[in-house]
């Protein structure tokens, strides 16, 4: 209850500033395209040099907190989702919005995102040494089999073809391999300049997500305008919060699939919220609506990927070790005040690390607020006339993905990638599934090199892949999930027919 | 009119299984062959899916994915065609912000259903360029440093 | 008559508004990028923020520098971008780590080499240390060596990559002893290779100091031996590997600092190469760099390029035999 006693120190006049100029920063910057947490945190790193440790840890967390939700707007809004995190709510989120219910997707997740969030922080400060365990269990041949359980949600993410569905992610899958490889450095399927340094992630999503989108408005062409014109419903927030709690288990699993994988160093934040998302789906009894602006959808996402947050620095603050590109910002920020996280933190330096930690907590709520606020506001964007729509949404793209590395290339991969995938889109093919094999190829790969080379040093490839409780828990999920793929396809012939089949093709466009 | 789609199909399944099948031969070719594990067993799922989806496609059987209709083609191509040389040449070309205002003029001009005729509607796109522009200046040169290709008029 | 033909170039040049790289009494007239080939957070890309933190004082150069990531490859797609793409007209900096790319260049399959570079100071000194967790049985890096003879390539132990310091200092450590011993490169870099050793993935490391230090304080690992001449200020009590009998010097200590692309006017890195030094002697910047335990090692442009050449002989012997 150590958090409580500092509770006092947030709401000083200098440090609740802080928090909610971090606050409202971080939703800024959340929200604007290209702009990963990762990459807003470590712009903010040179302001908290002048500051105190406190105070420079306050915010820090708070824009960390704010700007995972924040990507929820852009997500939403213009279906470019802000970060890997984000791609889950863009499945439902930006449907919703386009029917004109913006407000309600917007302050779903808000609301979601805060009880995920809080959740995630109550993780922290409660069982941090259990946790701690957790983080290090996971070692190259546990993260392998998790790799391949996020490929084989594959199949079944936001396609009405199974076979379609792992098409698509052998593309992503493929994507990730181009440039040079992580561990030996030799060159694959280089054949052009702008892809030597293989495919960003952070520009492959813009590309994926908001160039079909864009062409898709530009063959309403100049018409039709006003065959579409979208009441903008408002949305009390009551009803908001009705909605989410009616949605217990949407809620649930994400809260918590969200936080046991974020926990995971290096894979969790990025597949936490496509993760949770699959897993309710799976669960629902309205599974069928998901992808169709269903709330459950919008939920299991955001409370996802809110609630890693705090698991994600549960290695940070006691092993020292960054478990994510985030942490390793935020490690950063501490060093420069010359404190070194450890199991120690919290005894050398309680000031700090419970201020840090229960502005993460008020962060949470002060994020929903602000978010609620904005939601009424920004569902508006609905109304905005295609024409108007498609050059904001391609001129942020552009800039967007430019400005993750400065680099060119990137913008040309992510118009090639945007433009390929609007044609994939007409034929069945679906961008989440091939986002999902761009990210876990990496992961999959670098694991099982190596995996296979302490193998061959140690036991053998066969023990060490294929023995140890993990392993097998790992590997019995996976054959768990294949199998219900298989049955889903099976089952869904005998109903499924090519008018069933454009009828949902339809809704989701 | 029924069989667009199909013959869509066929020519997108087409060209997939194509990749599929080239990257199968580039990965299974090159060396060093130890970078190249993960590449082949990714691409030999690819290929073998791919083939499946387009044999399917021959067959007429393909459920999922209502293709291109001629009318969507004809209004999506003028945009298209400005998006691309934006893009790929202007950007870099003539100037980052340069380009993205024309281009961002040009497609409204293109696919705003005010009429041409008027000079309140021109007013308008102009505004709402000019406003657009001034909000990416703020936010990605003034506020996030981004460095943008130089500029040919300033 | 060639100074007036230069001089009448110079106008025009000027005229025109092409004159940017040429107009050196000005530079810098904007912000500065310095681009690190590694991710945000990781030690270089920390470190290159607070050394550049003073960019925009008066006395330093009086433009912000700003920091862009290209992380991939170990470090191969930055430096490959910085060769072949970057702009060389001052206003696009690069960080070196060394022998990094230097090792890449001569392994191959780059489009770099210590040629395509000009280096304008160094900043910092981070040595290789050999670390192995906590409670493990080794204490000495004689127990590390006996092991490894004893089980022929069977020592596991973790680094940041291929051709980077620390695998530099692996096969040094390798030939010295005359040992085979098992190499594990992370894709997650120092922080994923301090990883699997503290979750005991494998039986030892090689990592950096700064990071190390920061792993032992905290409890986690023990440090056997430093991979430099000298022992570091950092960790007095830790002996070198020379002093424990093998002879290994200091071609594995990371050195880190700004460069510009070939090709960049000679002004301008004059200019840059009379400040930066005086910019990370900037007493706010060295204190920073202190509390963070990271160790600074300030070289001027002519010490870094004797550094480079020095490094690049070394690299070419102990490489020529893989």
């Amino acid at each position: 209850m150590e958090f409580l006693f500092y509770m006092g120190d947030v709401f000083t006049p200098i440090n609740f500033g802080l928090l909610l100029l971090g606050t409202i920063g971080g939703l800024i910057l959340g929200a604007t395209p290209g702009l990963s947490p990762t990459m807003a945190v470590a712009l903010l790193i040179p302001f908290t040099f002048q500051l105190e440790p406190q105070q420079g840890l306050i915010l820090l967390g708070a824009a960390y907190t704010s700007t995972v939700a924040g990507g929820a707007v852009s997500a939403i809004l213009l279906k470019i989702p802000g970060a890997p995190a984000n791609i889950a709510t863009t499945l439902d989120g930006h449907t919703m919005a386009t029917k004109g219910e913006g407000a309600k997707a917007l302050q779903l997740s808000f609301l979601a995102s805060a009880v995920g969030g809080l959740f995630g922080v109550f993780l922290l400060i409660f069982l941090t040494p259990v946790l701690a365990q957790w983080a290090l269990a996971f070692g190259p041949s546990h993260l392998f089999w998790l790799a391949i359980l996020g490929v084989t949600v594959i199949g079944t993410l936001d396609s009405s073809s199974v076979v379609k569905g792992l098409l698509s992610g052998c593309i992503g899958l493929w994507l990730a391999t181009i440039g040079f490889d992580d561990i030996m450095g030799a060159q694959r399927f280089i054949f052009h300049p702008a892809v030597s340094g293989g495919i960003n992630v952070i520009p492959a999503l813009i590309g994926l997500f908001a160039i079909p989108q864009v062409i898709t408005m530009f063959t309403k062409g100049r018409s039709s305008d006003d065959a579409e014109i979208i009441t903008v419903q408002r949305h009390p927030i009551r009803l908001a919060v009705l909605e989410v709690f009616r949605r217990k288990t949407a809620l649930a699993i994400g809260t918590i699939t969200g936080s046991i994988i974020g926990l995971i160093p290096g894979v969790g934040g990025q597949i936490a919220g496509l993760v949770a998302y699959d897993q309710s789906k799976k669960f629902s009894k309205e599974s069928e609506k998901f992808g169709t602006g269903h709330s459950e959808g919008v939920i299991a996402a955001e409370s996802a990927n809110n609630a890693m947050v705090g698991p994600s620095l549960v290695p940070l603050l006691t092993l020292s070790i960054p478990g994510s590109p985030t942490a390793a910002v935020l490690l950063g920020g501490l060093l420069i005040h010359g404190i070194f996280p450890g199991p120690d933190l919290f005894l050398n330096y309680p000031q700090v690390a419970w201020t840090f930690i229960d502005s993460m907590l008020i962060g949470q709520l002060l994020m929903c607020v602000f978010g609620l606020y904005i939601a009424g506001l920004a569902a508006s964007v609905a109304r905005v006339p295609h024409a108007v729509m498609a050059a904001i949404v391609l001129g942020l793209a552009v800039f967007g993905s430019y400005s993750v590395q400065n680099s060119m290339g990137d913008v040309y991969v992510m118009a090639t990638l945007g433009v390929a995938m609007y044609f994939l889109e007409r034929f069945g093919f679906s961008a989440a599934p091939l986002v999902l094999g761009l990210i876990l190829g990496p992961i999959a790969e670098a694991n099982f090199i190596q995996g296979s080379m302490i193998a061959n040093a140690t036991v053998g490839t066969g023990t060490y892949f294929f023995t140890g409780w993990l392993n097998w828990l790992l590997i019995a999920i996976v054959v768990a999930s294949i199998s219900y793929s298989v049955w889903m396809e099976i089952m869904s012939r005998r109903y499924t027919t090519k008018d069933d089949a454009v009828a949902k093709e339809e809704a989701l466009s | 009119m029924t069989d667009l789609p199909r013959n869509q199909h066929i020519i997108a399944s087409g060209l997939i299984a194509g990749v599929g099948l080239s990257i199968a031969y580039i990965s299974f070719t090159q060396e060093p062959a130890a970078a190249f594990v993960f590449p082949r067993l990714i691409s030999s799922v690819f290929a073998v899916l791919a083939v499946w989806t387009f044999i399917k496609a021959m067959l007429g059987r393909t459920k999922v994915g209502n293709g291109i209709s001629a009318q969507a083609m004809r209004n999506m191509l003028p945009g298209l065609i400005v998006a691309i040389i934006y893009i790929y040449w202007a950007a870099k070309g003539v100037g980052f912000y340069t380009a993205t205002t024309v281009a961002f003029f040009v497609l409204l001009s293109l696919y705003d259903p005010a009429p041409h005729t008027q000079l309140k509607s021109w007013l308008k796109r102009i505004a709402i360029t000019a406003g657009f522009m001034a909000v990416m200046y703020g936010l990605f040169a003034q506020l996030l440093n981004v460095f943008t290709p130089r500029e040919i008029f300033f | 008559m060639k100074t007036w033909i230069a001089g009448a170039a110079l106008a025009l040049a000027t005229l025109t508004g092409t004159a940017y790289a040429d107009g050196h009494g000005e530079y810098p007239e904007r912000p500065i990028m310095l681009m690190v080939s590694y991710g945000a957070g990781g030690a270089t890309d920390f470190q290159a923020r607070i050394v550049t933190m003073t960019a925009g004082n008066e006395d330093a150069l009086g433009m912000p520098i700003a920091i862009v990531n290209r992380p991939g490859a170990g470090g191969r797609v930055g430096w490959n971008w910085f060769a072949s793409e970057a702009e060389s007209d001052g206003y696009t900096l690069g960080a070196y780590n060394i022998p990094h790319f230097i090792a890449q260049s001569i392994e191959g399959g780059v489009s770099y080499s210590a040629e395509s570079f000009e280096p304008i100071a160094n900043w910092g000194a981070d040595p290789a240390v050999f670390v192995v967790g906590a409670d493990s049985d080794f204490n000495s890096m004689d127990d590390v060596v006996s092991y490894a003879k004893e089980n022929p390539g069977g020592l596991t132990f973790s680094g940041a990559g291929l051709f980077v310091g620390h695998h530099i200092a692996a096969l040094q450590l390798e030939k010295a002893a005359g040992v085979k011993m098992a190499y594990i490169p992370n894709n997650a870099g120092g922080a994923g290779a301090m990883r699997a050793v503290i979750a005991g993935e494998v039986l030892g490391g090689v990592n950096n100091l700064s990071d190390a230090f920061r792993a032992q304080a905290a409890g986690n690992v023990k440090i056997l031996g430093v991979f430099d001449l000298e022992r570091n200020a950092f960790l007095p009590d830790v002996p070198t590997l020379k002093e424990q009998g093998y002879d290994i010097d200091n071609a594995s200590v990371n050195f880190r600092g700004v460069m510009v692309p070939k090709g960049t006017p000679q002004p301008i890195i004059d200019k840059l190469a009379a400040t930066v030094p005086a910019m990370f002697e900037n007493k706010r910047v060295k204190s920073r760099m202190e509390a963070g335990g990271s160790p600074m090692h300030i070289m001027t442009r002519d010490e870094v390029l004797a550094m480079w050449a020095a490094r690049e002989e070394t690299l070419k012997e102990l490489l020529a035999g893989l």
